[in-house]
């Protein structure tokens, strides 16, 4: 699914390199957590996999495309085989929970039939059945964040990539949020998911890589977090 | 599709005053630019109307000129073949075409019949009163003097004009009006093209987190281009038909309502027809006006 081929960043005007020749390998349907400090390249490791950034060297595959190689028109339909799930949600205020989903919809040109169809559908597999009228503002964060991954995930997506996705969550609603990760992982889709949440790293003893200055420093089939903050 | 006319609509509403103060810089613009095209028009008609201007016009006698040249009353036909035999002699002469007296009158009724009085004076004069004329292009247009003296001497021969002196300070204030127009006109296009940026700037501020999640979820570029561009569009065609009634506006109460009748004998005055050519070019302008630094803005703000 995805496949690092010594792949180096160095950002312009930056000396240290944020990741420093990455060899690695991901399957399809692979549960992954990405752990490490701040400033340790996992940011950089994901936006590389989303093509906003492209190597400084090395080869970077997705879906066996070489994506680095990749003409810019095509990118939008690379993206459209990645979800992706922020700390912050990132919804719009002014659209309701339904039309949020709905919009990663529209904006790709999904026909109507498509998105009355898959958003009720994904929005009851989140758990959001019948909240579909209501404003983000009206949520709980944990409930804002279920809408986030229904938008990521409402298009079915081979690969979620989920970037610090309970740092604004109490441990509790956490748990919720890992359990629909879990299930969407079930689904085949390969979930990559970047966190600071030791105890959601240890409860789930899946894949483990830990980056530390842009190296690979641990990579672990069934770890735990390890690294202390 | 449904989506960009959503969304379209969501950005007009939000940018009411500015999409409004883009459409006056625009429209007031797009009127002068096409004030400046509209006095092209008008320098070319009455080029049309004058013939070239570097040209001599020698017009033989009518029953009623007043040259001494013209004692025998109309021009003979003796008097007419030494005059052409005399043009296609002098080396000076490049070429000559000769227009008859009801080409004349045609050519008067053209540019008198535009105000009544014109119209009585026609009827008055009739083809007779009007000679026949050669108009006379020179090898140097500078040097007229010789084929001048040499044919204003001639029995039969009315009188000489140089068209370069009698329509030189036409022509000039014509050039300098143009020039003026498209000069203001320039820089008010500028700022409407600055306006445009600033918008799309704005506009793209605004909507950054749509447009973060427009391209994370895999939105074509040109599906998130196409609100700006469609915004723009509209913002041009709204100006352009503004300028469009501005310019009818200056044709119907300047041209058809005063020039025509008043300076009617000046020369013959731009028509509807001329005025809906400066339409279509001028809705062409502000089309490109708009979509040109919509693109070029929309990439550089957007990342698409």
């Amino acid at each position: 699914m995805i496949r690092f081929n010594k792949v180096s960043k160095i950002y312009p005007g930056q000396k240290r390199a944020a990741l420093d020749s990455i060899d690695l390998e991901i399957d399809k349907g692979e549960f992954v957590f990405l752990v490490g400090a701040s400033g340790s390249g996992k940011s950089t490791f994901l936006r590389l996999i989303l093509r906003e950034v492209q190597p400084t060297s090395g080869q970077v595959f997705v879906a066996g495309k070489e994506i680095n190689r990749l003409a810019n028109w095509k990118v939008p339909k690379l993206r459209r085989q990645i979800g992706t799930v922020f700390q912050d949600f990132r919804l719009l205020p002014n659209k309701t929970v339904t039309e949020n989903v709905a919009f990663a919809l529209e904006v790709i040109g999904r026909s109507k039939e498509d998105i009355k169809e898959l958003v009720p559908e994904t929005l009851d597999m989140v758990g959001l059945d019948g909240k579909g009228h209501r404003y983000p503002e009206e949520l709980s964060g944990g409930e804002q964040q279920r809408v986030a991954i229904a938008r990521a995930f409402v298009n079915r997506p081979m690969l979620l990539i989920a970037d610090e996705p309970t740092g604004n969550l109490d441990p509790a609603t956490s748990v919720g949020i890992m359990k629909l990760l879990d299930r969407i992982n079930r689904t085949e889709t390969t979930v990559l998911m970047s966190t600071h949440d030791s105890s959601i790293v240890d409860q789930m003893r899946k894949r483990v890589i830990e980056l530390s200055e842009g190296r690979i420093v641990r990579d672990e089939a069934r770890g735990i977090y390890g690294y202390q903050n | 599709m449904s989506a960009i006319f959503s969304e379209l609509r969501a950005s007009l509403t939000r940018n009411t005053s500015m999409t409004i103060s883009l459409v006056v810089t625009m429209s007031v613009s797009l009127m002068l630019a096409s004030l400046g095209m509209l006095l092209n028009a008008q320098a070319d008609r009455t080029e049309q109307y004058f013939g070239d201007r570097l040209q001599l016009q020698v017009n033989l006698c009518t029953k009623n000129s007043p040259a001494a040249t013209c004692i025998g009353g109309a021009a003979t036909d003796d008097q007419k073949a030494a005059v052409r035999q005399a043009l296609s002699d002098n080396p000076e002469v490049k070429s000559f075409t000769v227009r008859s007296p009801q080409e004349n009158f045609a050519q008067a009724s053209e540019l008198l019949g535009q105000s009544e009085t014109g119209r009585q004076q026609l009827a008055t004069l009739g083809p007779d009163s009007f000679p026949e004329s050669y108009f006379v292009t020179l090898k140097n247009p500078q040097e007229f003097d010789g084929v001048m003296s040499q044919v204003s001497g001639m029995d039969g021969v009315g009188n000489v004009n140089s068209l370069r002196d009698l329509l030189g300070p036409l022509f000039e204030m014509l050039d300098k009006l143009q020039w003026a127009a498209i000069a203001t006109s320039v820089l008010l296009i500028i700022a409407a093209i600055l306006q445009v940026s600033n918008t799309i700037r704005m506009t793209a501020h605004a909507r950054r987190r749509e447009i973060g999640i427009m391209r994370l979820v895999g939105a074509s570029s040109w599906h998130i281009q196409m609100p700006f561009v469609l915004e723009s569009l509209i913002a041009a065609l709204a100006s352009a038909l503004l300028a469009a009634i501005g310019m009818a506006a200056f044709m119907w109460f300047v041209v058809y309502g005063y020039l025509r009748d008043t300076l009617g004998r000046i020369t013959t005055w731009v028509r509807w027809e001329d005025a809906f050519v400066v339409m279509g070019w001028t809705t062409l302008l502000a089309v490109l006006l708009a979509l040109i630094p919509t693109l070029v803005m929309t990439r550089k703000y957007l990342d698409v």
